[in-house]
């Protein structure tokens, strides 16, 4: 018996069709990647609001039996798949026995293989009693058709959408972090309820006709203190409302306690909860900015609004700028853009992200950059540098890009003296106003014009200046017209934007016209 | 060798700053004859040692001091002082003494632009705008980009260059889309047609332009191809 058990695991352990499906299992509940996710997660979704939805409906009117029978069988088979799938994904079984074999093998000792399935069936087990885990089995018992009061458990079926909204849990993240107050009113609140409940039985229970058990204080109790007061039971006797007062006032003062312990510790997490919101959003973009520091430069920056950068977060740490950005209307966290936490929070791994270091201090710019470049290579730096010192410092901090605001106007202001009428072409173009546009035409793979020579591409009638081919790290200026057009290549027009939004229309994707 | 008409070789740069120093360099280097005014005795000395021959110190807040310069003669006036409301108030004193002059001004954010405007300079040039912008073209086209620093730049690598069309050369008279000017190696980016009017225009705008002599053209290219191809359009005959 040991020895088959042993001989299964192993087999399983070496599977690798057994692997493939366990990680698909995986894939579809956790991996937010996954395409079948979604389609898995709407099922459940659907599943759960027909459920709730027939639930109500049967109350008042008879349901066909196949609804009965969707509703308890079909909904619930589900359920079950979905609550061992759970389980069999929380842990690797085989994986805790082989291992465990192996370390016994190695110190030529007994192999005992029920203390590690021992090992492995306990965190199962762990994970049974989880919240969530808890939540998916009362979903599944409403199948058991013998006791009818379960068919309320098709309630908890609702609670399994909370899976799928964040919200819940920064809620209870939030009160949690506030246990002790809460725990200690609870406390208070019990021993008040009590002792006042108590109270009103051993007082009334003999005058009293409503008053019949200890249970019909403790509710007499618990409905004025919340201020409720239904009324189907009262005190009727001097001491009775006595009570009533002393139990009311204390009351409003616990309730109104409570209120401010949760308002306020929500309003000490708001602006956390904000930030975590933008880094979700931003994780979500798959490609997007972090400018640091809200400065001149980046309000110049946005006020380049030619196209809508969409995509951004500002971090700045000094809380009047960031006042300042808010008032301006621009998502911005406060927050410091040098702590490796900070830019950690965001998926470095999977992301696109360029970081724009616009600060006016060149230590903190070196310092950002040093800090994106040790979290992520990844992540494609710009930096301003503003003493031109420094400007060999940023390289070996391996800023992508560098920039100097007071060389970059002095070229300008240079080029403005010497050739005044080129400035205004090269300015028009830098600007990007609409008679001259230099654009790059992006080749991808499978684009249009691959195999093309650069004679087919009719630049002149598209009205358009051909200026040369980016292929890899060399730029081929005016190159002949027998070129071939390769994949990954960058193609640099000139030309109004209208003619190369036309030429660029006209060449995407169509791979089939070939010469 | 550079220059686009002798009149505006006459330069006077105010302020030998972070900015001054850097352009009035640059323009010593391309042969312009320029003047520099400074306010500050320190700077003052930087320009001294930094051997420029023209160089006043005067308290630019005064018109008096301002007027002694015979400033008339000079065709740009640049304002490039580090101090901000220095230059402001420069600007509105230039104007305001030598109605005819250009006057270009650096300022660091729009609200000095906008009072420069106000005081009238010429053309203002935004510090944080130009690099704004660069940020902005890097992100959106990063080779186009890299292409344009050389023309502003750089010396060698590709570049622009203006060249007026020489009374007998080959392309006079002939239409600009006949001209095959990529068998040089440089292309024609845009023209100044003299008979339409003195504004620039692009060779992508789509309207037909006839080369005549005393036109100027502006192509990009290499550096030593443009410089050669400036040669050939002195020649009657396209012999290549």
């Amino acid at each position: 018996m040991r020895d088959k058990l042993l001989l299964l695991v192993l087999s399983l352990h070496r599977s690798q069709k057994y692997k493939t499906y366990k990680q698909f299992a995986r894939n579809i509940l956790f991996d937010e990647e996954n395409v079948y996710k979604r389609y898995f997660d709407l099922t459940i979704i659907f599943l759960v609001i027909s459920s709730v939805m027939i639930l109500v409906y049967e109350v008042k009117y008879p349901v066909p039996q196949w609804l009965d029978n969707y509703d308890i069988y079909f909904v619930s088979f589900v359920f079950a798949i979905e609550y061992l799938l759970r389980l069999w994904v929380y842990n690797d079984l085989s994986e805790i026995i082989i291992a465990e074999y192996n370390d016994a093998r190695f110190l030529q000792k007994d192999f005992n293989i029920y203390s590690a399935l021992k090992t492995g069936l306990s965190q199962k087990l762990k994970y049974v009693f989880t919240p969530s885990a808890i939540v998916d089995l009362l979903a599944i018992l409403p199948a058991y058709r013998p006791l009818r009061i379960l068919r309320v458990f098709i309630l908890f079926r609702v609670f399994k959408l909370l899976r799928y909204t964040k919200s819940i849990n920064q809620f209870i993240d939030v009160l949690v972090n506030k246990k002790f107050e809460l725990l200690t009113l609870l406390f208070l609140l019990l021993f008040i309820v009590f002792t006042s409940g108590i109270a009103i039985y051993i007082l009334e229970a003999e005058k009293n006709v409503n008053i019949d058990t200890l249970f019909d204080g403790i509710y007499w109790a618990v409905v004025t203190m919340a201020t409720v007061g239904y009324g189907d039971i009262s005190p009727v006797t001097d001491i009775g409302r006595a009570i009533s007062i002393l139990i009311i006032i204390s009351g409003i003062a616990m309730i109104s306690f409570v209120t401010s312990v949760i308002v306020s510790a929500f309003s000490e997490r708001l602006n956390e909860l904000k930030d975590n919101r933008i880094v979700e959003q931003m994780n979500k973009s798959r490609s997007f900015l972090i400018i640091c520091g809200y400065g001149q430069l980046t309000k110049m920056f946005f006020r380049q609004n030619r196209k809508h950068i969409e995509n951004y977060v500002i971090m700045d740490s000094d809380i009047s700028r960031v006042e300042a950005a808010k008032k301006d209307g621009y998502t911005i966290m406060h927050d410091n853009a040098s702590s490796f936490e900070t830019l950690n929070r965001f998926d470095t791994k999977n992301c696109d992200i360029t970081l724009l270091c616009m600060t006016a201090s060149d230590v903190e710019n070196i310092y950002i950059t040093l800090n994106a470049k040790s979290i992520s290579r990844k992540i494609k730096v710009i930096a301003r540098v503003n003493d031109p010192l420094n400007f060999d410092k940023f390289n070996y901090a391996g800023a992508d890009e560098t920039l100097m605001p007071g060389k970059v106007a002095n070229t300008m202001i240079y080029t403005a003296i010497t050739q005044p009428t080129m400035y205004k072409a090269v300015h028009a173009i830098l600007t990007g106003k609409s008679i001259a546009n230099i654009d790059e035409i992006h080749v991808h793979h499978s684009h249009g014009i691959v195999g093309f020579q650069i004679k087919d591409l009719d630049f002149k009638s598209s009205k358009l200046l051909f200026i040369g081919i980016q292929r890899g790290d060399e730029f081929i200026f005016n190159p002949p017209s027998s070129e071939v057009i390769q994949p990954y290549d960058i193609l640099l027009v000139m030309g109004r934007k209208i003619s190369l939004e036309y030429f660029k229309s006209m060449h995407e994707g169509n791979i089939s016209v070939k010469k | 060798m550079k220059g686009i008409s002798v009149s505006k070789n006459k330069v006077v740069i105010f302020g030998y700053g972070n900015h001054g120093k850097f352009i009035a360099k640059g323009l010593q280097n391309d042969g312009f004859d320029i003047t520099i005014i400074e306010s500050d005795k320190n700077f003052y000395k930087d320009a001294k040692s930094d051997n420029f021959e023209k160089i006043f110190l005067i308290d630019v807040l005064k018109d008096d001091e301002l007027k002694k310069v015979d400033l008339d003669v000079y065709e740009q006036l640049v304002c490039v002082m580090d101090d901000e409301h220095l230059n402001v108030f420069l600007t509105l004193s230039l104007r305001s003494l030598f109605k005819d002059s250009y006057i270009l001004s650096i300022s660091d954010s729009l609200n000095v632009t906008k009072k420069l405007k106000m005081a009238g300079a010429d053309k203002v040039i935004d510090l944080y705008e130009v690099s704004a912008n660069k940020i902005y073209n890097i992100l959106d086209r990063p080779v186009a980009t890299r292409l344009l620093e050389g023309f502003v730049g750089s010396q060698d690598g590709i570049t622009f260059k203006e060249m007026i069309i020489p009374e007998g050369s080959f392309l006079d008279g002939k239409m600009a889309d006949d001209v095959d000017f990529s068998k040089y190696d440089v292309l024609l980016v845009g023209m100044i047609d003299e008979e339409i009017s003195h504004s620039f225009f692009f060779v992508t705008t789509g309207i037909e332009h006839k080369l005549d002599s005393g036109d100027t053209i502006v192509c990009i290219g290499l550096k030593d191809k443009l410089e050669d191809f400036s040669e050939e359009i002195k020649k009657t005959e396209n012999k290549i």
